[in-house]
């Protein structure tokens, strides 16, 4: 093998790298949250709604689940301009993933639901909690603990590396920023085996902070490591 | 008048009608005893009082309010004067005992909150719970989480307590804690609706007995006139079961 690996320019670059780490960071972030809410919002709907509202639930999670996170975004940075909207490249991510996102989680939102012990909700009936107040003080909290989880698992494994998919369409994530800098001077290995360090730091961050998150806030049982 | 007068309740499960025209009413301050064999429909009573089953027929009056089990104002109307304890106890698993006993009065009835956990320590402190205030569920024994559940309905300071089969689910060394609670309870005046299997606690602590079978009022009355003396046949032959221990 007669590659001489240079990883001076990667540190030169360091703070661009860094910069698309964050960025990644925060996409990931925004469509985690987006995509609860809507999972939220449809697993709730599946399960109290009228059957023509779970009905269009249906048809958007099979939709969302059965394309690939790739065109969907594509479809919004390329085929809504054609119809006038023009959004920028990271919008165009954070809604492609959100709605993506969404769709998975109505799935494992709707397992939540389906688990909360009847009894606990014919309780919180009897002391006056409207369907609202129940999902709010019952069902939120039961799901938050029993799937934590898989909604920690979804977290890290779809959206902090499904934002690279901003990369096609001009995102300076961290993907996005090691290809733009390694098309100055071709140190590709280099710029990409840091970039998927950092993604393992990344990651690795949001694991103990998701971990720790869950033992506070819902005592769910977590390792840590 | 009568605190609670429920006349010819109706309802059904499907085709099969659990209650077929129940009749009976509560004065304030007293323990009524609702008894009878698993399926009887006594449970069932209870859960159409607090608007868990639809009645499919029937009248249902707390003092001169009647309750219309068809409009939510009137449901609430109804929740608002009883509340019910189950036989699984029911807690919120992600709550602990005192989230638990204050979260309705804080957050449904918005009572102020100074005045909530005051109340919920006197409460978790009549029945024995002065120490488990930040235990969940999971760590607490049944009997101690069946007198948080009592704590949590008594924090809604109702007129008409249900108790269904509330030792039901619990290892015969803790029903007497349960049970000691209640008659607490009756001792202060507080009018009861109770379904139990225990007829040594029901003769010690009701006022009434009401036997059911098959949906039906068999007979009513005195413990002593029930358990000793019953008139009708189906009561003489239950009663002959049950109390031979």
């Amino acid at each position: 093998m007669n590659y001489t690996f240079q990883y001076g320019v990667v540190w030169r670059d360091f703070d661009v790298l860094i910069d698309g780490a964050l960025l990644t960071f925060q996409l990931g972030v925004m469509s985690f949250w987006g995509g609860a809410l809507i999972g939220l919002f449809c697993a709730a709907v599946k399960t109290y709604g009228q059957r023509v509202f779970g009905i269009l639930v249906d048809f958007y999670v099979v939709f969302i689940t059965n394309t690939p996170a790739l065109i969907q975004i594509y479809f919004l940075y390329f085929g809504l301009p054609e119809i006038g909207i023009r959004w920028s490249g990271e919008l165009c991510v954070v809604i492609g993933l959100t709605l993506n996102a969404g769709a998975y989680l109505t799935l494992i939102m709707r397992a939540g639901f389906l688990s909360v012990r009847r009894t606990e909700l014919e309780a919180a009936e009897t002391i006056g909690m409207s369907r609202l107040q129940q999902i709010r003080f019952v069902i939120v909290p039961h799901i938050a603990k029993t799937i934590y989880p898989a909604l920690a698992n979804f977290f890290i494994v779809i959206l902090v590396m499904g934002t690279s998919i901003g990369a096609i369409i001009g995102v300076d994530e961290l993907t996005g920023q090691a290809i733009n800098l390694s098309t100055v001077n071709y140190r590709w290995l280099e710029y990409f085996t840091i970039a998927a360090l950092m993604y393992v730091v990344l990651t690795f961050i949001a694991s103990i902070g998701l971990a720790l998150l869950g033992r506070w806030a819902f005592r769910v049982k977590a390792k840590v490591f | 008048m009568p605190h609670l007068a429920v006349e010819d309740l109706r309802a059904s499960y499907g085709a099969l009608e659990v209650l077929r025209g129940i009749s009976f009413s509560v004065e304030k301050g007293e323990l009524v005893a609702l008894v009878g064999p698993s399926g009887s429909g006594k449970s069932t009573v209870l859960r159409v009082l607090m608007a868990l089953n639809p009645p499919s027929s029937g009248r249902v009056q707390i003092d001169d309010i009647s309750i219309d089990y068809g409009k939510s104002g009137s449901v609430r109307a109804a929740r608002d004067r009883m509340a019910v304890v189950f036989q699984q106890y029911n807690l919120f698993q992600n709550m602990n005992v005192m989230d638990n006993v204050t979260l309705a009065p804080r957050k449904i009835k918005k009572w102020p909150v100074a005045e909530v956990e005051e109340n919920a320590r006197a409460l978790l402190a009549k029945v024995g719970l002065t120490d488990k205030h930040d235990a969940y569920p999971d760590e607490l024994s049944g009997g101690q989480q069946q007198r948080v559940a009592i704590a949590r309905a008594l924090a809604l300071k109702p007129e008409i307590l249900l108790l269904d089969e509330v030792t039901s689910a619990l290892d015969p060394e803790l029903v007497n804690e349960v049970l000691d609670t209640i008659g607490e309870l009756a001792a202060d005046g507080m009018t009861m609706i109770l379904v139990s299997h225990e007829m040594g606690f029901v003769r010690e602590v009701a006022s009434r007995v009401i036997m059911m079978d098959a949906g039906e009022i068999i007979e009513t009355g005195t413990p002593a006139e029930l358990f000793d003396a019953p008139k009708s046949q189906r009561a003489k032959q239950f009663f002959s079961k049950v109390l031979r221990h």
